[in-house]
């Protein structure tokens, strides 16, 4: 991602004075990168719209207490991560998820191209696969981190990942073997 | 011939695999080519195209402000008069030199949050179904009180600074927000008869 995450600190400070124009410009410059994170941890964008609702909102209620110790992004993308880890945990108890996953991923199911490219092999993964691949190694977290944010072991997260890899690459493999 | 698990080369990925993945890794064409494919899937993770969100929240997140601030115009974050006077009491007529009263408090509070956590425990909101809206107001309570332990957290001990006026600050926002969070939960196991 190419988008710049650096702000003012004034801007930081008016906005940690409740100003709403300071707080819709950290809006603006933060919705993009809250809205990737969001959707690629789950699985429908309206649900990533409001997920970023929600962190914003807890942006706007909680910045009070960002110390500016670390970088304001890293803030933010933290009470994003645990907004959509807690969606999936909604999500979770419609309890479809798995059968979702292995419907999208059987050979010949309804509505599945032949041919895949990451992006979709990556969308075809569970809520719970894609939450760990996404955290771990696009944003950098480690499986102690990710395991307590999940509520889970890092045995769970370290399994998960594997998985999800196998997942994708025969995802990717199918697709190399496709007419 | 036995070949690297996937567990093998996310941990060589990792820099934490073992000796045996190491050495065979080195020897084995097929299980390179696997790493590289790896490191290329994770390359190609990191470089998705970036989306944007079709519609804009931002009249939603600041009418939601607007409405919260109508209902609570001195911005504090409290469940009751009683709670409110205290920490106004502390927050406006602590005098100087304190230190040893708000150690006293800073135990009262961190107390007080103990034994909110052991009555939400009894209530063991876990095992209930709750509603959706229920529910939602308990996450969103929750994410707060995350946010404060997170801040607790970096603060550390008492004697680091900034002082325990902070940290008893902090710790009485916390208190504010388990009294919501059990008032939640207790009104639901009270509602359906539990």
């Amino acid at each position: 991602m190419t988008i710049s995450l650096a702000v003012p600190d004034i801007l930081v400070a008016r906005a940690k004075s409740g100003d709403l124009e300071a707080l819709e410009a950290l809006y603006r410059a933060f919705e993009t990168p809250v809205y990737n994170v969001a959707l690629r941890m789950l699985r429908s964008p309206e649900d990533a719209e409001d997920v970023m609702q929600e962190t914003f909102l807890e942006v706007v209620r909680s910045i009070k207490q960002y110390r500016a110790e670390g970088h304001l992004w890293g803030w933010i993308r933290q009470i994003a991560a645990s907004k959509a880890l807690m969606r999936i945990r909604r999500n979770q108890l419609r309890a479809t998820e798995e059968l979702h996953e292995e419907a999208a991923a059987g050979p010949g199911g309804v509505g599945v191209p032949a041919r895949v490219d990451l992006e979709r092999a990556f969308e075809r993964l569970s809520e719970t696969s894609r939450a760990v691949v996404w955290l771990h190694d696009v944003e950098g977290y480690t499986h102690e981190e990710i395991a307590e944010r999940m509520g889970k072991t890092v045995s769970f997260s370290k399994s998960q990942l594997a998985r999800a890899h196998a997942r994708l690459r025969g995802m990717l493999d199918d697709e190399g073997a496709a007419p | 011939m036995m070949h690297c698990t996937m567990d093998d080369l996310l941990a060589l990925q990792a820099g934490e695999a073992s000796g045996w993945a190491r050495s065979h890794a080195d020897a084995c064409a097929t299980c390179r080519g696997e790493l590289d494919a790896l490191y290329q899937r994770i390359a190609q993770l990191k470089a998705l195209p970036t989306r944007r969100p079709s519609r804009d929240r931002w009249p939603a997140v600041r009418e939601a402000v607007v409405a919260e601030r109508r209902r609570r115009p001195n911005g504090r974050n409290t469940s009751s008069p009683a709670t409110a006077a205290a920490v106004a009491g502390l927050l406006v007529f602590r005098p100087f030199g304190t230190r040893q009263a708000d150690a006293a408090e800073l135990a009262r509070v961190k107390q007080e949050s103990a034994t909110l956590e052991q009555q939400l425990g009894r209530v063991d909101p876990d095992a209930r179904v709750m509603s959706g809206r229920a529910a939602a107001l308990a996450a969103a309570l929750e994410d707060r009180i995350a946010v404060i332990d997170g801040e607790l957290a970096r603060l550390g001990p008492l004697e680091a600074p900034p002082g325990p006026e902070e940290l008893v600050k902090l710790w009485q926002q916390r208190v504010d927000l388990m009294q919501q969070l059990v008032g939640v939960h207790v009104t639901r196991a009270a509602y359906v008869g539990l």
